[in-house]
């Protein structure tokens, strides 16, 4: 538990870093490091995306599973972690 | 009517009247019956309408066209038995057949029989005859009257069914008639059959001056009257008769309709797949969320909270866009209490998600650090498109500088815990080549200050992947190649420890010398890791540690009950030119006659073969199957030798540095060395070969990284990278598949440096190194020059 704070913390000071999002398995954010409505917002689109996202991998061969997902855009990168019952947003800027 | 019907009436019994004449074979049981009906009705003096069904059948008659064979009088059925009807008379009361017509038959034939009893008992011959007569006449016309009323009722009787042969079987041969009559056209011929008397009953007659004249006549008179008025005669009264029907009441029922609920769901593959196959997984899943779902408290909304506990454990994806978007609306409502679930639910998540954090971190990093790390895995730049304009000329600068060696710094292990610790030992591990042990602690200073050991991921720079704090500063550090996970740790107070990463961020310390009665008490300075595939009993074993330490032993260890044990391998002596006792040499004293062990390295080949550089600065070359003597002694150096390396591409050849500000190349036969190498005035810490280049190789002075390659000069270094200010170099590490060096300092860094632009070598390399040192070697006495 500590552990993961302490994670959270060291990726939320990493060069470029804007947010962290976590929500779960339905898209509700739990936790979050922006405001209340970008956090909504992301963790509605993204939801749908990586539920998109899994089951496009998951119906070509059904043992296989996502693992990681990035959007890369003009202006950030927003990566995404799937676990089984939560997403780790996160949106970097990598070129501060 | 009577009379009239009298003067019709006298005719011989068994005369025909024209239209009652039947005419076939078939037919003249009805007739038969016909007769018989009609004389029942007469006598009968009520009708029964079932006896005048049988009437109904003249209408049939004239229907059916049926063959007539002439003067057939006999009928036979199918057994070729004689059925011609017999006189009804002497015709018992038919047989009861199985058709239920024939029951009316039978009655009527039954009635007839009794009637028959009551007309010859009741009735004198000549009334009955008359009566016969009357009878026949007014059954004549009552039958015609009644045909009418019998067409109503029984308007589809059908002959063959209404009249049951009386001792055959007629149907089936009216039924072969028909079909015949399918076949052909077929003359139809009537005649006259002969009459068959069914019943003659002869009229009595008496005389007119009988004595019971006059009753008689009454009588007759009585019957007439009764025949004529019975039409309109008040005595009989047609009544009808009704049922009551009740009045209908309407009740109606409603009931509730069936609440009808769609449900849909959408079905992937993928789902059948995990119902399929794991559907234990699932339910531990399922039983975790369910205690995750009750811890939100009263601030959440019911609905929601159902919601999710309902839906958490599926994966199939039912049309939840609604709910989605209501759970969003729920979401932002709970905002305030996001803070409080989300604590109760990263307990759940802590275990799980750190993969995905760990994932995520590296990603993150690698963002950042992507030219750095493709620097390193030799691969291409990507050149972002963002990049300033300042920045895209200083790299076109640099491409388009002439090939000359650089050393370009890539980036740096630390993280808080180890700045300010200084770096003594790094470590690859075998297997994986991104991980690299480095292991902390101060050397120099008198107090015991703890020592820490940090395995890095080159991935990560910023945070290593586990750490362990130990007693004491660690002074060397090796992988094991045969359990990679294992991690041997020598400390300054002598302890040896081996270190198993158990997973991500749990090590555990499995083995550790501290109780073993053998082991150093002094620092351990070298740890190594090496197969032996002979031991000393000539059995195999396999992977042993060897470790020299400060008390001047080489010893071996091995994992015994309680933990580590060792067995002394060799005892490095001081051999002093001067003095040598001609007596035994191991003489133990008080004082210790070993000296310090500072370095150790096993040739790469021969693994029983191993060199030691001592604090004397002796090298010895010693073999594991001799516990007494060295089979070799350089002498170069007069201070401590701080570092040995065999070449791992020229067999043979090794390096030696020592703080006397010299590097030496030896190769293994010659008691001198082949050449040295010195630079500036400092203290030699490092050295160390590249694994890539046979005559490249490292050297770490105090204040500088030194790159020497030997093709290109053999006075100068190449390539020479001053540390940082206020920071001295301490240990060095080439890394195997790529061209970078790690340097560590002492101020806990661990910089990796790029070699670009060295002239790569290959085999020919080592060629030229051999090259070199025989010619080096033949004039070694001549052309060597000691700083």
């Amino acid at each position: 538990m500590a552990e993961v704070e302490e994670t959270l913390k060291r990726i939320q000071s990493q060069n470029g870093v804007q947010g962290i999002i976590i929500i779960n398995s339905e898209g509700i954010p739990i936790k979050t490091t922006l405001d209340n409505a970008s956090t909504v917002q992301y963790a509605g689109l993204i939801h749908q995306l990586v539920m998109k996202a899994r089951s496009t991998v998951r119906d070509i061969d059904p043992q296989n599973d996502l693992t990681f997902l990035r959007i890369r855009s003009k202006k950030n990168e927003i990566m995404i972690a799937p676990d089984k019952d939560y997403f780790l947003i996160v949106i970097q800027n990598p070129s501060d | 009517m009577a009379t009239s019907a009298h003067n019709k009436a006298p005719r011989m019994p068994g005369e025909e009247r024209p239209s009652s004449r039947t005419t076939t074979i078939s037919v003249s049981g009805i007739h038969g019956a016909h007769q018989s009906t009609r004389d029942t009705n007469s006598i009968i003096g009520f009708p029964s309408r079932k006896h005048f069904r049988v009437g109904g059948g003249s209408k049939v008659l004239e229907k059916s066209a049926l063959q007539t064979p002439r003067q057939v009088v006999r009928v036979f059925d199918e057994e070729d038995n004689d059925v011609t009807p017999q006189p009804l008379y002497q015709a018992h009361p038919a047989a009861p057949h199985a058709k239920s017509c024939r029951l009316f038959l039978d009655e009527i034939s039954a009635g007839s029989a009794s009637d028959q009893t009551t007309a010859t008992g009741s009735f004198t011959m000549p009334f009955s005859r008359s009566m016969f007569g009357s009878s026949r006449i007014s059954s004549q016309s009552t039958i015609e009257s009644l045909n009418e009323e019998i067409e109503d009722t029984f308007s589809k009787w059908e002959m063959p069914i209404s009249f049951p042969d009386v001792q055959g079987k007629r149907n089936t041969v009216k039924e072969h008639v028909a079909k015949d009559m399918l076949k052909e056209v077929t003359d139809v011929y009537i005649s006259e059959a002969d009459s068959i008397s069914l019943l003659d009953i002869p009229s009595t007659l008496m005389s007119v001056e009988a004595d019971d004249t006059e009753v008689i006549m009454e009588k007759n008179n009585q019957y007439a009257e009764l025949c004529r008025t019975r039409m309109g005669n008040n005595k009989y009264v047609d009544r009808a008769v009704q049922t009551l029907n009740g009045a209908a009441k309407n009740k109606q029922v409603q009931s509730d309709s069936n609440v009808m609920v769609d449900s849909a769901t959408t079905v992937t593959s993928w789902d059948i797949y995990d119902a399929l196959i794991r559907p234990e997984q699932h339910e531990e899943v399922s039983s975790r969320e369910q205690e995750g779902a009750e811890y939100p408290g009263a601030a959440v909304d019911p609905n929601s909270g159902a919601e999710r506990s309902a839906s958490v454990g599926s994966t199939a994806s039912t049309a939840s866009t609604a709910s989605a978007a209501s759970s969003l609306n729920d979401g932002e409502a709970l905002g305030s209490s996001l803070n409080t679930e989300s604590d109760l639910q990263l307990n759940v998540l802590s275990e799980t998600f750190q993969h995905c954090l760990l994932v995520m971190e590296r990603s993150i990093l690698r963002n950042t650090l992507q030219p750095e790390l493709a620097a390193y895995r030799q691969l291409p730049v990507i050149e972002e498109s963002q990049v300033k304009p300042g920045t895209v000329e200083k790299r076109q600068e640099d491409t388009e500088s002439p090939r000359s060696p650089a050393v370009e710094r890539l980036w740096a292990f630390s993280y808080e815990r180890s700045r300010g610790r200084s770096v003594s030992s790094m470590a690859w591990n075998k297997i994986n080549p991104d991980f690299l042990a480095v292991g902390y602690g101060e050397l120099g200073s008198s107090e015991q200050k703890a020592g820490l050991v940090c395995c890095w991921c080159l991935t990560n720079p910023t945070w290593p992947e586990w750490d362990v704090q130990c007693d004491s500063a660690v002074t060397s550090l090796d992988f094991s190649s045969i359990n990679p996970s294992q991690l041997a740790v020598g400390m300054r107070d002598g302890t040896i420890a081996v270190y198993k990463v158990n997973s991500q961020h749990n090590v555990s310390c499995v083995l550790s010398s501290s109780q073993c009665p053998n082991r150093h008490l002094n620092p351990v300075w070298q740890l190594r890791w090496t197969q032996q595939e002979l031991n000393l009993t000539g059995d195999e074993m396999g992977e042993s540690l060897f470790s020299v330490a400060a008390d001047g032993r080489i010893s071996r260890w091995f994992i015994c009950s309680s933990g580590l044990d060792c067995t002394d391998l060799m005892k490095l002596k001081k051999i002093q030119h001067t003095k040598k006792k001609a007596g035994g040499t191991r003489t133990e004293s008080v004082l210790s006659a070993l000296t310090p062990g500072l370095c150790l390295d096993f040739h790469p080949t021969d693994s029983s073969v191993y060199l030691v550089g001592t604090w004397e600065g002796l090298i010895h070359k010693c073999s594991c199957s001799n516990n007494e003597q060295f089979l070799e002694t350089y002498r170069k150096h007069f201070c401590p030798v701080n570092s040995i390396k065999w070449s791992p591409l020229s067999p043979g050849v090794f390096l030696s540095c020592s703080s006397d500000w010299t590097i030496q190349l030896w190769q293994q036969d010659h008691q001198n060395p082949v050449m040295g190498f010195s630079s500036t005035q400092t203290a030699v810490c490092a050295v160390d070969w590249s694994p890539k280049w046979p005559t490249v190789f490292g050297a770490i002075h105090e204040g500088q990284l030194e790159i020497w390659d030997l093709s290109s000069s053999i006075l100068d270094p190449v390539l020479v990278q001053p540390a940082a200010a206020g920071v001295q170099m301490k240990s060095l590490l080439f890394a195997t598949q790529t061209d970078c060096v790690l340097v560590g300092d002492s101020d806990g860094q661990v910089t990796v440096y790029q070699l670009k632009n060295l002239r790569a070598g290959g085999s020919s390399q080592v060629d030229l190194l051999e090259g070199l040192i025989c010619s080096a070697s033949q004039n070694s006495f001549k052309k060597y020059t000691q700083m």
